[in-house]
Order: C-alpha cells, then sequence, then structure tokens
C-alpha cells in the first residue's frame, strides 16, 4: 500500500482563507484511492527535518502571523527548507507562503523584510489590493480532455516578480495574477509550486491535485504508474461555473 | 425652527414611507439622502438621546435584541435600528425616522448596532454612552482587510470617544485588549473557569498569540473559537476580571440554555448577585450575547431584579433561529456567515435527536462577502459521523457547487448531496422529505437569507423585517 507524509507548516499561524482545504484535498484523494496519509503539523519551536515528508504546504497569513513565525522560520528552519528545495522536494505555497519563499518584501513605503530566498522572486508591497475569483492557464496540465484551466480567488497587495531561474506556474485568462502587470500567475522552481489562490485552491481544480500526488508518489515509488481516475462531477461542476462566470 | 433640518426630515420621511408602501424596506437610501441636504443632521438630532452601541463581529444583532428587551422589561422607551440597517447610512435612517419635524427625540434611549467596519466612521459623528463589543472572529476578510486591521479600526473609533463606558469580553483576547490602557470604565464580561469546557479542540483559531509581545498564549480554560480564560507567560496579559459572568452552564439544548450568573454592579462592590436564568435562545454564543447584553445594563445601572424575565422573554428574529411551522413540520432558519458562527451552528445541529433535512444557501455577494474560501475553515468534518441522522443535504445559492464539493471533502456521502439552485423548488423537496414533527434546517448566508425570507414570507406569512 501507497503512503504519503504530508506536512502543513505553521497551521496555527499560516491558515488564512480556508488555505487548510489544500491538505484535505490531497489527503481525501489519496485515501479515496486507498493510498495512506500521515499529516504532520509543524509550528513555531517544533523540530523539522523534510526528509521525513513527502509533500509540505505552506498557507497564508495575516501580517501579524507572519511577524509571528518570522524568526522562527528565517533563523530555525530556513537553511533546511532551502536544501529540501534544492533536493526536489515536492512544496505547495499559497500567498504568504509563496512570498516567503522568495527574497524579501518591501512594503509600499520602502521598508525592506528579508525573506528565505530559496527562490529567486520579490514581492513589492502596494497600495491597492488585487481581489476577486481569477482564471489561469497551467500548461503542464493540459491533455486532450483537459483545458488547462485553474479557478481560484486572488486577495493579495503585493506585487510579485520572477527572476530567470523561476517560471510562473500559468498564464492569467482572467484576474491580477503576480503583479497585474505581465499575465502570469504563480511560479514553479523545481518541485515548488506556488500560486496566489486561496478559494481553497486544491478541491475544484482536482487535476492540479492529482499533478502533486502523482509527483510525489513518483518520487518516492519507482513501480507507481498512475492514479486512478475518479468520479469529480461536482469538482468539475464548481470550477465550470466559474470560468462560465468571470471568463464567459 | 432650523428650516433645513426639518425640510430635510421631511424629505426623509416621505423617502421612507414611500420605500416601505414598495415592500423593499427601505433601510439605507434616506439615509444618505439626508446626509446628502444636511451633511451634519446625524450630529444635531442624535444630541438628545443616550446612545447604546452594539458592535463586534458575531452576536451584534441578538446582542442588541437582548438589550432591548431588558430595556423594555425596565420600562425604558428606546429607538433601533432592528433591520439590521447597520452602516452609517442606516443608522442616519433610523434617528430621522424617530425624531419630529424639528430633530427632537421620541424616546430617550437609542440602542444602535453598528458595523464593525462603520463604527470608526459613525463615531466622527456621534459618541455613544456605551460601547458593547461582542468579540473578533475573521469575518469577510476580503471586505474589512485583516481581522486586526478591524480591532484597530474599532480601537481608532474608541480614541475619539470622551464619555463612553466599555462593555467587553473578557474571554476574547482582541476585544479585551481594547479596555487595556483604554483609561475608560469597563465592565467585562465572560465564563468562569469552571463554567463550561470545550471539547471542541483549539486549533485554527483567530487569536493564539499574544497581541501585545506575540507569545502563545496558555488558556486555563477553553470554551469555543479563541474565547477562554487566556493568560500570557511572557508579558502577563491575561482575561480580565470579569463584572458579568457565566459561573456555570446547567442545561444546553437545542432549545435555550440554563446558566447561573454573577453580577458585580458597581465596581467598588465585594458581594456579587448570582441568578440563574434560562436563556431562551440556543447555544453557547448565545450565552455569550446574554452575558454581553446583561454587562450593557450593568453599565447603564439598570436594577439586576427583572434581568431574568427578559432572558426569557427573548425571542429570536430575522435569521436567527426563526421557526415556521407548517403541518406539523418545522422549518427553522439559521443565518450563517463565518467560520466561527458556522461552527456554533453545527454544534447546534449535533443536538438534535431526530432525522432532520438541512440546507445550505451560499452566496458570495458584496454583503456575503465575496470571497468564500472561509468555507474551508469551517469544520463541516463533524458531519460524516452525523450522517445517518441527516437525510438530505441540499445546497443551493450562488455558489452551491462549491458547497457540495466542500461536503464531499467532508466525508459526506455524494448520493445525500443534492444541488437545488431554485428555491421553491428547494423548499418543496425540503419540506416532502421531512418526516411530521421533524425540523428542515435552512443555513443561508445573509444575502440568501434575505431571498429565502421573501419566499417564506411571501408562502407562510413570516413578518416583515421592519416591524
Amino acid at each position: 500500500m501507497y503512503e504519503l507524509n504530508i506536512c502543513h507548516l505553521y497551521p496555527d499561524l499560516l491558515n488564512l482563507y480556508g488555505d487548510r482545504g489544500n491538505i484535505i484535498a490531497i489527503a481525501r484523494r489519496s485515501q479515496w484511492r486507498g493510498i495512506k496519509v500521515n499529516i504532520s503539523d509543524i509550528s513555531i519551536g517544533d523540530e523539522f527535518d523534510a526528509e521525513k515528508y513527502d509533500i509540505i504546504f505552506l498557507g497564508g497569513g495575516q501580517d501579524f502571523e507572519q511577524e509571528v513565525i518570522q524568526d522562527d522560520v528565517l533563523n530555525k528552519k530556513g537553511n533546511e527548507i532551502r536544501n529540501a528545495i534544492e533536493n526536489d522536494k515536492i512544496f505547495l505555497a499559497i500567498c504568504g507562503g509563496y512570498q516567503l519563499l522568495g527574497n524579501y518584501y518591501k512594503t509600499w513605503d520602502g521598508k525592506e523584510i528579508e525573506f528565505l530566498r530559496a527562490l529567486d522572486l520579490w514581492t513589492i508591497g502596494s497600495k491597492k489590493r488585487m481581489i476577486g475569483n481569477f482564471c489561469f492557464e497551467c500548461d503542464f496540465l493540459k491533455t486532450d480532455s483537459f483545458d488547462g484551466r485553474v479557478v481560484g480567488f486572488e486577495n493579495h497587495s503585493g506585487r510579485t516578480y520572477l527572476g530567470p531561474s523561476v517560471r510562473p506556474l500559468g498564464k492569467i485568462v482572467k484576474g491580477y495574477g503576480n503583479n497585474g502587470e505581465d499575465g502570469f500567475e504563480g511560479a514553479i522552481y523545481k518541485n515548488v509550486y506556488c500560486s496566489y489562490s486561496h478559494g481553497s485552491l486544491l478541491p475544484k481544480n482536482p487535476h492540479l491535485t492529482d499533478y502533486l500526488i502523482t509527483l510525489a508518489l513518483k518520487q518516492k515509488y519507482k513501480d507507481f504508474d498512475s492514479l486512478e481516475k475518479l468520479n469529480d462531477e461536482f469538482e468539475e461542476l464548481a470550477r465550470k461555473t466559474m470560468i462560465q462566470r468571470i471568463v464567459g | 425652527m432650523n428650516i433645513r433640518l426639518t425640510f430635510t426630515i421631511i424629505v426623509t420621511k416621505i423617502l421612507v414611507f414611500a420605500l416601505r408602501l414598495l415592500k423593499s424596506g427601505g433601510t439605507t437610501l434616506p439615509g444618505k439622502v439626508a446626509r446628502k441636504l444636511y451633511p451634519d443632521i446625524i450630529k444635531v438630532i442624535s444630541r438628545d438621546y443616550k446612545i447604546i452601541m452594539v458592535t463586534g463581529t458575531n452576536g451584534k444583532t441578538t446582542t442588541t435584541r437582548i438589550i432591548g428587551e431588558i430595556l423594555k422589561v425596565n420600562n425604558l422607551k428606546y429607538i433601533s435600528n432592528k433591520s439590521g440597517a447597520n452602516l452609517f447610512g442606516g443608522i442616519v435612517t433610523t434617528f430621522i425616522d424617530s425624531v419630529d419635524l424639528r430633530g427632537r427625540a421620541k424616546a430617550p434611549i437609542a440602542l444602535i448596532e453598528v458595523d464593525e467596519a462603520a463604527f470608526n466612521v459613525v463615531t466622527d459623528y456621534i459618541e455613544p454612552d456605551v460601547l458593547v463589543v461582542t468579540n473578533f472572529f475573521r469575518d469577510q476578510l476580503d471586505r474589512y482587510g485583516e481581522l486586526y486591521s478591524t480591532l484597530n479600526s474599532v480601537k481608532s473609533g474608541i480614541g475619539k470617544c470622551q464619555k463612553t463606558k466599555l462593555v467587553l469580553n473578557a474571554d476574547d483576547s482582541l476585544c479585551a485588549s481594547l479596555g487595556k490602557d483604554s483609561g475608560k470604565e469597563v465592565v467585562y464580561y465572560g465564563f468562569a473557569k469552571e463554567a463550561y469546557s470545550s471539547a471542541e479542540k483549539l486549533v485554527n483559531s483567530d487569536a493564539m498569540f499574544c497581541i501585545f509581545c506575540k507569545t502563545k498564549y496558555d488558556y486555563e480554560n477553553h470554551v469555543y473559537g479563541h474565547l477562554g480564560t487566556f493568560v500570557c507567560s511572557s508579558c502577563g496579559y491575561c482575561r480580565p476580571q470579569s463584572r458579568v459572568t457565566c459561573e456555570k452552564v446547567l442545561e444546553l439544548n437545542t432549545s435555550h440554555s440554563n446558566v447561573l450568573f454573577s453580577i458585580i454592579s458597581k465596581e467598588s462592590e465585594l458581594e456579587n448577585k448570582t441568578l440563574q436564568a434560562k436563556i431562551n435562545l440556543p447555544g453557547l454564543y448565545n450565552i455569550y450575547n446574554a452575558l454581553a447584553a446583561t454587562a450593557c445594563a450593568t453599565a447603564l445601572e439598570l436594577s439586576s431584579d427583572n434581568l431574568v424575565e427578559a432572558l426569557e422573554n427573548f425571542e429570536c428574529g430575522f435569521g436567527r433561529m426563526e421557526t415556521i411551522s407548517t403541518e406539523g413540520k418545522t422549518i427553522k432558519v439559521i443565518l450563517v456567515k463565518n467560520p466561527t458562527g458556522f461552527n456554533q451552528v453545527l454544534n447546534f445541529l449535533m443536538t438534535e435527536d431526530k432525522n432532520m433535512q438541512v440546507a445550505f444557501l451560499i452566496n458570495d455577494r458584496l454583503a456575503d462577502g465575496t470571497d468564500i474560501s472561509w468555507l474551508w475553515d469551517v469544520d463541516f468534518e463533524i458531519l460524516e459521523d452525523a450522517q445517518e441522522r441527516i437525510d438530505n443535504f441540499y445546497v443551493s445559492g450562488i455558489r452551491a457547487e462549491d458547497m457540495a464539493v466542500r461536503l464531499k471533502y467532508a466525508g459526506i456521502d455524494c448520493s445525500k448531496i443534492h444541488i437545488v439552485k431554485n428555491y421553491e423548488e428547494l423548499l418543496a423537496k425540503g419540506l416532502s422529505n421531512t418526516e411530521t414533527g421533524h425540523n428542515f434546517y435552512i443555513l443561508p448566508t445573509y444575502t440568501a437569507m434575505l431571498d429565502i425570507r421573501k419566499l417564506l414570507r411571501k408562502k407562510f406569512g413570516l413578518k416583515e423585517f421592519w416591524k
């Protein structure tokens, strides 16, 4: 029997806008296929050994909570996170967690907050919030029967820019995405997937969820081939209803 | 006589009257018009009132109504924005609707529910004599930014007030922080450590870390959400002493609760008075609402003699467990709007011992919050083990499909989940599947509640909400 170990980093602090729905989605879709899932909550002061986990999740937090974790994440867990990423560990990071993996966050009044420097990207704060349902297209998800379109809800004032070693997660169909300027959303670096999408992201985008589960199982089990198909009627209805509404 | 004032009042009153004739409620627009005609009108017409304001994220409407009941049993006349028109425009309308043509007060007290984001604007014009703050839970973050911004905005509003007495929730570290170093008289309310112990885990909470020094709080007792006897081991910030306290929850069921209260009516008094009261509303959150209202009465220095009567008399309103009986079956409508409130409602459903039908009506209009991500912070997983008692899960509203996904991932059997977008059809299906003597629960978000109420009013004669 296959088994996946999921790590939820700072679940008590980085838990904005239902981001834990992503953990629920990975867990349920694995369990429905008979794959055992263990979820570990790792927070401030906890030992973090990335080798123990197959997928590591980092959600978004309010400013207050991001300040609370700042010391722990940079000084206690920073090296481990950077090493794990270089060693191809699978990460999913949303919103504040996405920004945190980058180089720094510059507030709109010029204050620079040091971040993890695990991915070559950076974020500049602005006074205008980018809020709303949005849709983007991921080439790596496209198949003959799937259009690669992912839907979610974005809510951020930071504008994120990618360095040359990082590629975007998708191309904006409707909404703002990384910065509202270049038409891209999120980031991919090695096996790290980043997005501004809440919603939660994974539940109504089962193609993306299954993509991550497949990636993790392939990395862990040499004999693993592919996931069995599930009935995704509700998920597809939710995704398509939103695409119909905002894209037309 | 101030001609411009009288003119504005007449125009506004006509507007209110006309909108009511059109059956559109008309609770906000007239106020907006009045402010255009006479920007300072609210300052002028509110000055004769003793003003009580109620704000916070959850429980404002119910708390306001319980305070109203307490005023009523004390024979105190008051005006109030009963219909939940709690933004600035609606508040202005309420005042204008309640003064005579010269702008004189018709009652001595104004009891006003104020939206937590509007409070800071309202205090530019009106200063309350007593301000009741219920709590701070995550609510519609996309509209207000973040919880801490909401807290700071209320704090800034309080900063503008000179004479205001504060009534604050001692068990909410965020709410109680408003009283610390405020230099104002504060009546705190809350649960004693021994009153009730929650089986609910302290997870995914809105305020786990000290607001002053960012250290994780220790909890000597936890009631629900982040409410409880908190203490910060680092800076010493802790739950303040409460003057109105729930000493013991004696009984808690689907229709009411029975509690022991203690009240210290004056700060200088050492002895407290203990009362046993039946609160005619289910749920722990309503015990907090009753405590907040009682603390407000204490701040107003009202006698505690007829408090018990007021709490027992109280009836629900406007989507807070409104009940309609038809052909031996009962429809119950309970408003849901944020994770903590929703969790409380689900916990309440768990106390139901008969089989039931449950409908979730989820909209994402501005007043509901355009982001429905919060549904993933609601603990629907507790329904997984109670599935045999819920025959059907209906999902409706603009985001019905998302709600279906949420229930599926909570572990609900998909064959029990039905997407029914049409409310007529939803009511018919839900009722026909409800057994005689059983309940059909409808849980709508705010604007879905307005729509379903309209239909219920048409079909069953539910009363108009501005009356």
